[in-house]
């Protein structure tokens, strides 16, 4: 995945969903994790599907009903979810608010 | 986060899109040590909703975001759970439980325990809680634990199957040695052949020829009052997240086919 490049309209998801993962991932240091389009959910920040339900709440608490991550998940392969990019979770969140 | 049975528990509740007043409830009960409810929510429970069912999963004790005592790890510990949450959460209706493997248990032994509460049971890679069940938990919880204790044990997991499953073993093998489910877990209470047969609701056993099951595809079906059994060719002990796509086709079906069990019918 090397196109992962926030465009415009992308830069204010990926502040709302890098805010939401700190918080998430909680503890110390957590502002000096850099987090990108490129970053990993499970890979790179250790977080558990667990983790992503929490954040599927958070992100419709915020955005509301018609971003629903787990709908977007429901929908891959296990695989698929393992590997999944902050970025491809911006566009996703992106394309339906 | 709601408190039931005298713990926090962590549950989410997808509503049914487009419900009448009553639509049916499907309650999804997980598996042992490395699940958590985002196995269901992140699958089969979007789907459920959408074909108007109301999705409800939680994590059971000692797993995901619900509180995790140092103790109270027996079966019948984790079917008063499931009491205290569908009580709880004001679920009054029979509903439907659809259980991955230790969860499959869960909701053997809930039926069993509370027949007027429960409309069908959706068994996936699971079984009853009885003698010769609990003899395997104590085996695999043993063997999986040696295993893991082996020195290098999760860099020969990550090497062969990712830093992911890696991770996911050391949760797991925390989560089973951290409290006292090794011990209690296999202690029921469990069912004897009078026991399986108050299990009388329709139950669909979905199971994959090369699981658990494998030796015998269908002792289940024989065993309970009213069950069928769906074979996965080539399908592991894994078979929800292998074939999760498969496994909803056949969970609204059945839903469809047993939404009318009206209350006290059986």
């Amino acid at each position: 995945m090397t196109d992962e490049t926030a465009t415009i309209a992308d830069g204010p998801v990926l502040d709302v969903v890098s805010g939401m993962v700190r918080e998430l991932l909680g503890g110390y240091d957590v502002d000096d994790i850099e987090i990108t389009m490129d970053t990993t959910f499970h890979e790179d920040l250790e977080l558990e599907s667990i983790d992503l339900v929490v954040l599927a709440d958070r992100l419709q608490q915020h955005y509301g009903e018609q971003v629903n991550l787990a709908e977007f998940l429901a929908d891959k392969e296990l695989d698929e979810v393992i590997e999944l990019t902050v970025g491809a979770l911006v566009r996703f969140v992106a394309s339906r608010r | 986060m709601i408190v039931a049975n005298g713990i926090r528990m962590h549950y989410q509740w997808m509503r049914a899109s487009g419900a009448d007043t009553e639509p049916p409830v499907v309650v999804f009960v997980h598996g042992l040590a490395i699940d958590s409810l985002a196995s269901f929510y992140l699958t089969l429970a979007p789907p459920v909703a959408a074909a108007g069912i109301d999705a409800i999963a939680y994590d059971l004790r000692g797993h995901g975001h619900t509180e995790k005592p140092g103790d109270g790890y027996r079966v019948g510990d984790f079917v008063a759970d499931l009491g205290g949450l569908l009580d709880a959460l004001g679920v009054h209706q029979r509903v439907h439980l659809v259980g991955n493997s230790f969860g499959g248990t869960v909701a053997f032994a809930y039926a069993a325990a509370h027949p007027d509460r429960v409309a069908s049971v959706v068994s996936i890679e699971a079984e009853p809680p009885t003698e010769p069940w609990a003899q395997r938990m104590r085996a695999m919880m043993a063997e999986a634990v040696e295993k893991l204790a082996e020195e290098g044990a999760f860099a020969r997991i990550a090497e062969a199957f990712g830093t992911h499953h890696a991770r996911l073993a050391a949760a797991g093998l925390k989560r089973l040695t951290s409290a006292t489910m090794i011990e209690e877990l296999p202690t029921g209470p469990l069912l004897d052949l009078a026991g399986l047969r108050a299990i009388r609701c329709p139950v669909l056993s979905i199971v994959g020829s090369e699981g658990f099951q494998q030796d015998d595809l269908g002792a289940l079906e024989r065993a309970l009052p009213d069950c069928r059994t769906e074979v996965l060719a080539g399908q592991h002990h894994s078979v929800l997240v292998e074939s999760h796509r498969t496994i909803r086709d056949l969970l609204l079906r059945w839903v469809g086919e047993h939404a009318g069990t009206p209350a006290g019918a059986r």
